[in-house]
């Protein structure tokens, strides 16, 4: 059974649409990308997914649980949605980063709070234990070197690591990424995707909004071409973007051959 | 004579400095409050809008934000006439109106007065510090919060109350250095702070030195201050 449902998600704002009729299913351990030029609605979709955005209609289901019905307001009350969207991790285009915190602290702060509601709450071994697990992950981004350093003593692309670090430290059901390399020059680009990879090569399931059609194609599992809000093309990555099937798919991709 | 008149204006700077720190004390906590008053979304009558079939001007009800518009109508007001003004309505209007004296009669009651309306007074500017900080902190901060499951009140304590306070350090020093000068109004209701003491001598003794000599307090007090902001703002520098 799928990990992620999506069905029929629907998002105005104001009177623009910016999704219609949105569905798909994502499989544990998949990756799936998800194209399209700006404004084509890719991240108000992500945003709906981690609750930033309420969806006007449809569902989101995990693991067969119901986290969002539009048709049921019980699902969207902010305590409920509290919860739910800790299936969710998120990294964003920006980092957005805590600019008052080192790298360790970023990584350990959620963890820390979310221990606290526990009944058998010990601040002392709660906070060794999250700390080792945030150095390890740490570790892991390849930024072991870096843990007590500031946001802004680091580089866009460490930057950038320490967020999908921290956003693993919840350990997520699903990684959703936000056009994580777009505020990111070519050569940091490149240390982002790595670490990228390296979780799809780990199983990790996730969703990843993006440009790089290269990374798309060999990193993907599935791809979602999208286009004015709707969903235009679908299917298996190397498929989509080698051979698509529709014009518009066709059109968009033809920007990016050469590249 | 110099002794007796610095002696004399010790006094009056106790006084000062006293209206001075009552004023922080409870104006920077209510000048949050009243911040947050200004950025209430609440919007009581918002199920107007999901009337079918509803004229159109039920629209214009619907997004009605009462809490804000009270506590941006209270801002408007203080913020658009002296203080000296605020002070004497805030001393003699309740006597007045209601022929009662709430402040009670000698001294104490000219100073409870006075610190109230300066209490009122600065909330009111404090809040739109405040307010400038809060929303100068990126949007993005408070969504990265979220989607960790922070509850808003760990938002806003964890994430977004050290980055405001980093953001309002210069536009507070300058108006808790304007607060330092504007504790002078209080002689408009008797009240012995430092430039009455100062002005007293003019008329005991015919002298006019002594109120030039305050401008040495003010000077050193506001030194103390600024000294303190650097620190703080330096404090602060460790991230951006």
């Amino acid at each position: 059974m799928a990990v992620l449902q999506v069905q029929n998600i629907e998002k105005h704002f104001g009177r623009v649409q910016v999704l219609k009729d949105i569905s798909f299913d994502l499989e544990q351990g998949q990756t799936l990308a998800i194209i399209g030029s700006s404004g084509s609605g890719k991240t108000t979709l992500l945003r709906c997914l981690n609750f930033l955005e309420t969806p006007d209609g449809g569902k989101i289901s995990v693991h067969g649980e119901t986290l969002f019905d539009a048709a049921d307001p019980a699902t969207q009350k902010e305590k409920e949605v509290r919860k739910k969207r800790l299936h969710f991790g998120m990294v964003f285009q920006s980092f957005n980063l805590f600019p008052q915190y080192t790298a360790l602290k970023n990584v350990m702060l959620a963890p820390e709070l979310l221990a606290k509601n526990n009944p058998d709450y010990n601040k002392k071994a709660t906070s060794e234990e999250l700390e080792a697990q945030a150095r390890k992950l740490l570790q892991q981004m390849g930024l072991a070197d870096r843990a007590d350093h500031y946001p802004h003593q680091l580089s866009g692309g460490q930057q950038q690591r320490v967020a999908i670090a921290r956003a693993l430290a919840m350990k997520p059901d699903i990684m959703c990424f936000d056009e994580p390399t777009s505020a990111l020059d070519p050569e940091l680009t490149g240390e982002v995707l790595k670490v990228i990879r390296g979780l799809a090569e780990q199983k990790t399931t996730m969703i990843i909004v993006t440009h790089e059609m290269a990374f798309a194609r060999d990193v993907a599992d599935q791809v979602i071409f999208m286009d004015q809000g709707v969903i235009v093309e679908q299917g298996d990555a190397r498929e989509v973007i080698e051979n698509p099937k529709e014009e518009r798919t066709r059109k968009f991709l033809s920007r990016y051959s050469g590249s | 004579m110099f002794w007796t008149v610095t002696n004399a204006m010790l006094e009056g700077m106790g006084t000062t400095l006293e209206l001075f720190a009552l004023t922080l004390l409870f104006s920077l906590p209510l000048g949050l409050v009243v911040a947050f008053g200004s950025m209430s979304k609440w919007t009581p009558l918002r199920f107007l809008s999901q009337i079918s079939g509803a004229p159109k001007w039920f629209g214009w009800f619907a997004t009605f934000r009462p809490i804000k518009l009270i506590v941006d109508f209270i801002v408007w007001v203080i913020r658009g006439t002296p203080l000296m003004l605020q002070l004497m309505i805030i001393y003699f209007g309740p006597g007045l109106i209601l022929d009662n004296n709430i402040w009670g009669s000698g001294n104490s009651g000219r100073f409870i007065a006075t610190v109230a309306a300066f209490v009122l007074n600065y909330s009111c500017y404090f809040s739109v510090i405040y307010r400038g900080g809060i929303e100068g902190v990126p949007v993005g901060q408070r969504e990265a919060g979220q989607v960790l499951g922070m509850t808003k009140s760990q938002i806003f304590f964890k994430i977004t109350l050290l980055q405001m306070i980093k953001r309002i350090v210069p536009p507070m020093s300058n108006e808790i250095i304007t607060l330092v000068k504007d504790t002078s109004l209080a002689r408009i209701i008797a009240v012995s702070e430092l430039i009455k003491v100062g002005e007293s001598f003019m008329k005991s003794d015919g002298l006019i030195w002594p109120l030039f000599y305050t401008g040495v307090y003010y000077l050193l007090f506001v030194g103390i201050l600024t000294l303190l902001f650097g620190y703080i703002e330096r404090k602060l520098s460790y991230f951006r």
